[in-house]
């Protein structure tokens, strides 16, 4: 056996070093001939936040910034971009929250000064509460300070940053096109990705080479999947990806309110109450806006979307106000949800400045809804390939977290693909991806159960759960530090 | 000794004969086949014993003097019920085979090519089990006695079987065709339901026994609430195993 191995193990290193030597002179002829693909060493599929976010932060490095980068995204990135004098008084319905992780790394990779910043709105305060029992509790650094010592000063107060998606993918954009470099393949679908073919002048039998819809072909040394919840390079990875739906539909529209919130431009607050069909919350927009996530059975989202304006403003108002019993009532309504909520409010005492304040009306067009699901992919890495963001893994949004996954995958990756960089690897091989796949996954997982199980938890009408849960949540309400760790937690971790 | 090997072997020849026939009635095919009609349960006397005495039940109860009314009306003697070996019980389940056997024509489906709104497995099955249920009417007022004897030792075994085949004719006749792990459940669900049904109806009091499809309909309702819980409690479990092993994986172990 020894004499065996031991021949064995040089021929292999040989033929290695053989092909190596062959290839090396013929690499720059690769591109010469007309049907050889054009040779990349990433291409990201998807110019999203994660898919943009990645870029940027490769072509900000000094050790990355070499690399040949191609972006395929199947929309006009460009005619999509928010206007830098666009209105503030018309917000997109598709809104995220930033967490100061994710607004830190935007900083690192030189993202963030491009952002439009009067659309970008920071808030300091959370407040949460239960439907069923209105048990709340409330999320700001304030009361979320270390066991008998005062709150350290130079700790930022704000929880986290709303921002339009458009903006966040418009401020990567221009970062993209200030560092340059990337070739942009934009409204270019993407045909089909294939193993490339072993040709005389190099073996690409273990590429990813993709078809796009204008004729071209790449092959890429490492394919980034950032193309969404129906990734096609996932599928082209033959990765699966698990879960579950959860009958659910988020309602989302940008609202006007009567004020800019209880503790003025200064002191924003978040609000989410969580009712037994899923969670509505409201956001804080710059001024007297504010963005509406309610999460509901696909039956009233549908019956929400078909009312008229008034009537969804006093649904809207209805939702954080009456019980979930007089909610059930409402929706069965054809219309006139408005007198029959203002007759209701009469009837139920609550603390105005404990929610938030009235809805005055909703932006025209801005009130749709999406399916709510939950996936995860069984490894974020392949041979040639790595997932980020929606592609990897789709979480339920009650704790804002979606967008966030994205740009920690994106920030990385980077960081996986920098250290191959550094120490020679060849970035593609699954060896170079493996701490890319530990970093993220246990973490993303985490997340994921946490979102998943507080969704359970809260869907439960009555019963023991309801008082446990309750009882639960006024203990972390009252243990400061406990607190701070979980608020710690969903800003990021550090 | 020759004279007794022939006796011997005129005895087991006679015994042969007595049994031959019973033994032919009672052959069962391991397979369900619609190209040859499935064989009457029970021997011509047995069932013309049976059928007569079964006329007698609604007055004289499940007895053994509806059993030998019976055979007095076919013509047979009083003793001839040793026919019978478990009496009573024999009756009782003469009631549940032939009811059981009816299913399939007593109540029809239209086609589904037909252009009628296409009915669900879960529709016949109510039907169905209604029908059967319907079918003990005649006899409702003294099933109570039958359920008693059906509960003695001796006979809660055919009595069970008897239930299991019931489910099975249900669910065959429905148009399941099942092959996993929901194959038993199916039928053990649909028995325990049938069997709460059952005992209901003996006392129901409703005209047309409004109740107890009521008890029915909730009975299913339950069974689909909890169909529901149990299948997004496995597809949740799998998630949840799978995710624990892609963890380690991405840790570095090697499973």
């Amino acid at each position: 056996m020894p004499p065996r191995l031991s021949l064995g193990a040089p021929r292999t290193l040989s033929s290695l070093s053989a092909n190596w030597v062959r290839i090396r002179p013929h690499r720059r002829f690769a591109s010469s001939s007309a049907d050889a693909p054009e040779v990349y060493d990433v291409v990201c599929v998807g110019g999203g936040p994660a898919g943009l976010s990645l870029l940027a932060g490769l072509k900000a490095s000094p050790i990355t910034s070499g690399l040949k980068v191609a972006l395929i995204e199947g929309q006009d990135l460009h005619k999509n971009r928010l206007q830098k004098d666009a209105s503030l008084e018309s917000f997109s319905n598709r809104c995220s929250s930033l967490t100061p992780a994710s607004v830190r790394n935007l900083q690192e990779i030189g993202a963030w000064p491009h952002v439009n910043t009067p659309r970008v709105q920071p808030y300091q305060e959370m407040q949460v509460w239960d439907g069923v029992t209105d048990v709340r509790i409330s999320f700001d650094w304030n009361t979320a300070k270390p066991l008998l010592s005062p709150r350290n000063p130079s700790q930022p107060t704000t929880v986290a940053y709303m921002i339009e998606n458009v903006n966040t993918t418009s401020m990567l954009l221009s970062r993209l096109e200030e560092l340059g470099g990337v070739d942009f393949y934009t409204s270019t679908k993407v045909n089909s990705i294939d193993l490339g073919a072993d040709t005389e002048k190099m073996d690409f039998s273990s590429w990813p080479t993709l078809t796009l819809s204008n004729g071209k072909t790449l092959a890429a040394r490492l394919l980034v999947g950032a193309d969404g919840a129906n990734s096609p390079v996932r599928t082209f990875a033959g990765i699966e990806s698990r879960g579950f739906d959860y009958g659910r539909h988020g309602v989302v529209a940008s609202l006007k309110i009567e004020g800019q919130g209880w503790g003025g431009p200064d002191h924003k607050i978040a609000y989410q109450r969580f009712l037994p069909t899923g969670p509505i919350a409201m956001l804080p927009l710059p001024g007297n806006l504010s963005t509406l996530v309610w999460s509901t059975t696909p039956e009233r989202a549908a019956k929400l979307k078909a009312l008229s304006p008034d009537d969804f403003v006093a649904m809207v108002n209805a939702g954080f106000r009456l019980s979930p019993t007089d909610l059930e009532y409402l929706h069965t309504l054809p219309s006139g949800q408005a007198d029959e909520v203002a007759w209701r409010e009469k009837h139920t005492p609550v603390d105005n400045r404990a929610i938030p304040m009235r809805v005055t009306s909703v932006q025209a067009g801005t009130v749709a809804s999406f399916p709510l699901r939950m996936r995860h992919a069984d490894t974020y890495t392949g041979e040639r390939v790595a997932l980020v963001g929606d592609a990897a893994h789709t979480i339920h949004p009650l704790a804002g977290q979606g967008l966030n996954q994205g740009q920690g995958d994106a920030a990385a990756l980077v960081r996986t693909i920098s250290y191959a960089v550094q120490t020679g690897q060849d970035i593609g091989s699954t060896l170079a991806l493996e701490s890319y796949n530990s970093e993220r996954y246990a973490e993303n997982n985490a997340m994921l159960g946490v979102c998943d199980k507080l969704q359970r938890l809260y869907s439960v009408e009555s019963g023991p759960l309801v008082a446990l849960r309750s009882l639960g949540l006024r203990a972390v309400d009252a243990m400061g530090p406990l607190k701070g760790f979980f608020m710690s937690k969903a800003a990021g971790g550090t | 000794m020759a004279s007794t090997r022939v006796a011997n072997s005129s005895f087991r020849a006679v015994r042969a004969a007595s049994i031959r026939p019973a033994a032919a009635w009672r052959q069962q095919c391991l397979y369900h086949s619609y190209d040859y009609a499935q064989p009457p349960p029970f021997p011509p006397a047995e069932a013309a014993i049976l059928s007569a005495a079964y006329s007698h039940v609604p007055n004289h109860g499940f007895t053994i003097d509806t059993l030998k009314l019976g055979a007095r009306d076919t013509g047979y003697l009083d003793v001839s019920t040793n026919l019978l070996p478990r009496g009573v019980f024999d009756l009782i389940n003469y009631h549940l085979v032939t009811q059981r056997l009816a299913l399939q024509n007593s109540v029809q489906f239209p086609d589904d090519g037909a252009a009628t709104k296409k009915m669900g497995v879960g529709a016949k099955v109510r039907t169905l089990t209604l029908a059967r249920l319907r079918a003990n009417k005649p006899v409702i007022h003294r099933w109570q006695e039958a359920l008693a004897i059906m509960a003695q030792p001796t006979y809660v075994a055919p009595s069970v079987a008897e239930l299991a085949k019931l489910a099975d004719e249900i669910w065959f006749l429905s148009g399941d065709q099942s092959v996993d792990s929901s194959w038993y459940t199916k039928r053990a669900t649909l028995s325990a339901i049938y069997s709460s049904t059952e005992v209901f109806m003996t006392q129901d009091k409703s005209a047309n026994f409004v109740e107890t499809e009521q008890f029915l309909d909730n009975r299913l309702e339950d069974l689909t609430k909890i169909g529901g819980f149990l299948g997004g409690l496995g597809e949740w479990l799998n998630y949840t195993g799978h995710s624990a092993i892609n963890v380690l994986r991405s840790k570095g172990a090697r499973i």
